[in-house]
């Protein structure tokens, strides 16, 4: 299957290669070699970022995946959720208490089960999707912006629950994440010395996000370009038309609302491992307009989009607001002139506004165009 | 039927398509009224009429996107009337399209691909985890879509996406795809409005391929009488929702009220 069967762009015709050539054309491809020296890249960036630098790529990469489970919902089908937020913190919450002990925090007697971390990872995940399946009559009923606003309902529902069932999240402070172990292994702050490199907890988390980010990418790509993508982007595309193809449009919606929710689920205990600490505030409707940023400044409905706009959405503003110092026409905080926090958030919002207005397919569109012209 | 292309036949044999009564009421308004009229297997069945005739709304009743007031639609022994579109394109009845409803950035062969949903199988699971069967799967039936990108004279155009090709060969995509659904019955909504004449003569070249080949009952909304005479077996005329005449297209073609629903009555 040609590469743009899902990117939906207009690339040139290209003749079908037999299989023993194939490797050969993949050789003399730049891509080939740009994801050669990313991988490499990726791999080696514990042993040379501090841990400021590694805790933003660990939550671009927990973003990434959610992304990518709101893309195959909003960018793939075309049914708009505003309560991604939601599935993440019942994916976050959900892990916590899994895999909590029961215990005092503040003031509040938090009840857990105390399971095995990893046990609690896939649990939260199959929670969030269980949510999602609770939820999915409706979501198989409305199209587009009306299941926006019906889903709206999630985030004023969670926030409600998060505050104030205090035994389960801990109420307004949160409660602590138990960190992940895995057969024996421990994703904690113990350090473990490799290659003269002092790991501790986000240097091994590093690896085991970049893992669940490589496995939910391909699963999601598989499903695209597969035969559930074909029927998805029909629905999008001509709802009528799919149904009289054979597709069963509401099954589907349901369908996909669910696998959306399970990547949100997974997203949020990563970000719960990441930050060791949830707390109710984080998971408000702002999240969910972040995630539907991402997908819109990335690229509608392709894996890709979802993971280059996460990026751009959760590194830019870390980035600008590191070097606030650096950038032109900035007073120290308190002088009375342009602060320089209130630069970068300014220098955020003109890239936003400047990727939606000049790169109407996202910034996949651009990288995609720029290739071609070669 | 003689097989002249190397298009294989439907599996089951073909039934056939009966519109009993059938009438559907919009808020007052009457589109179909106890319209009847019966698509004998493996013949090409034109209905036509006037703008506004009724015969969207026939074709919109036949694939289950709009719902009959009262009447009912029987394909063989099985009632139609009432399922949902997808359980009826389950049962073998495909349509396209007067305004095209095609992606307009997949290509060729993705589109060709989603006419194959109702014969294959592969879920979220097996299309995420890539499993050999779902794999499997896919090469037979992209065999099978190459067919009939041959037969309907796309073959060179599969890597294209559709929205880029002309119109002409969009629409011939668009039949296509109904074909890749192995249809017993196939809802053809004006397949060579707005051709080329060369385009035209080549879909109706299409037309009766299938037609001669695969078996299929096509029923065929068409303004163009040129082809409908050509192609049809039988003709059903529609004048605001009522049936007025039916018959041979030579028959229908000298009858009075035919004549003056088409040109007006003569004063």
């Amino acid at each position: 299957m040609s590469e743009t069967t899902t990117t939906g762009t207009a690339a040139a015709p290209r003749p079908a290669t037999p299989e023993g050539t194939a490797l050969a054309a993949r050789l003399r491809h730049p891509r080939t070699y740009l994801w050669a020296i990313g991988s490499v890249l990726l791999l080696a960036f514990p042993f040379y970022l501090d841990r400021f630098w590694l805790q933003a790529g660990l939550f671009a990469m927990a973003a990434a995946i959610g992304a990518i489970g709101l893309n195959l919902l909003t960018g793939a089908t075309g049914q708009l959720s505003m309560g991604h937020a939601f599935f993440l913190a019942v994916g976050a919450y959900g892990y916590c208490v899994l895999a909590g002990e029961s215990s005092t925090e503040n003031g509040h007697e938090l009840s857990g089960l105390g399971l095995p971390s990893w046990l609690a990872a896939v649990l939260a995940v199959l929670l969030a999707g269980a949510a999602g399946g609770l939820f999915s009559p409706i979501a198989s009923r409305l199209r587009g912006a009306y299941l926006g606003i019906a889903t709206l309902a999630l985030i004023f529902i969670g926030q409600h629950v998060l505050f104030n069932a205090g035994s389960l999240t801990g109420g307004f402070n949160g409660r602590a994440v138990p960190p992940l172990s895995l057969f024996g292994f421990g994703f904690d702050d113990t350090e473990v010395i490799v290659a003269g490199v002092p790991f501790q907890s986000s240097e091994k988390l590093w690896y085991a996000a970049l893992l669940a980010l490589l496995l939910s990418g391909l699963f999601a790509r598989g499903v695209l370009r597969g035969r559930p993508g074909r029927a998805l982007n029909a629905i999008r595309d001509h709802r009528i038309a799919a149904g009289v193809m054979g597709v069963p449009v509401a099954r589907y919606r349901a369908g996909v609302f669910v696998l959306s929710s399970m990547y949100a689920g997974l997203a949020g205990v990563l970000l719960a491992l990441v930050f060791q600490r949830t707390v109710p505030e984080y998971f408000g409707m702002v999240l969910s307009l972040e995630y539907l940023a991402m997908i819109v400044i990335g690229g509608l409905g392709t894996v890709a989009g979802a993971v280059v706009g996460a990026a751009f959405v959760s590194l830019l503003p870390q980035l600008l607001t590191h070097y606030s110092d650096s950038l032109p026409l900035v007073s120290a905080p308190g002088t009375g002139g342009l602060a320089p926090g209130e630069a970068s958030r300014y220098l955020y919002g003109a890239a936003v506004v400047a990727a939606v207005l000049f790169l109407p397919g996202g910034l996949t569109r651009l990288m995609k165009n720029s290739g071609e012209k070669k | 039927m003689t097989t002249t292309h190397e298009a294989a036949p439907v599996t089951t044999a073909p039934a056939a398509l009966a519109v009993r009564d059938v009438t559907v009421r919009f808020a007052g308004l009457t589109a179909l009224d106890s319209v009847s009229f019966t698509v004998e297997p493996g013949s090409v069945h034109a209905v036509i009429g006037p703008n506004g005739a009724g015969k969207s709304t026939t074709f919109n009743v036949l694939s289950g996107v709009y719902r009959a007031t009262s009447g009912t639609v029987h394909l063989g022994t099985t009632e139609l009337t009432g399922l949902a579109p997808h359980t009826i394109a389950r049962l073998g009845v495909a349509r396209t399209f007067q305004n095209l409803a095609l992606p307009p950035h997949a290509t060729v062969t993705d589109s060709l691909l989603l006419g194959r949903h109702r014969l294959t199988r592969a879920g979220f699971v097996a299309s995420g985890l890539r499993l050999p069967s779902a794999a499997r799967e896919a090469r037979r039936h992209l065999e099978r879509v190459r067919e009939i990108a041959e037969f309907i004279g796309l073959e060179k155009e599969l890597d294209r996406p559709a929205g880029a090709l002309p119109y002409g060969q969009q629409k011939l995509v668009e039949l296509g795809r109904a074909l890749c659904m192995e249809p017993q019955v196939l809802l053809l909504d004006e397949p060579v409005a707005g051709m080329t004449a060369d385009e035209r003569r080549r879909t109706a070249a299409v037309v009766a391929g299938v037609r001669d080949s695969l078996g299929i009952s096509i029923v065929l909304v068409e303004h163009d009488m040129g082809v409908v005479m050509r192609l049809a077996d039988a003709v059903t005329v529609l004048d605001f929702g009522r049936r007025i005449a039916g018959g041979t297209p030579a028959e229908v073609q000298n009858d009075p009220a035919v004549v003056q629903a088409y040109l007006g009555a003569q004063e």
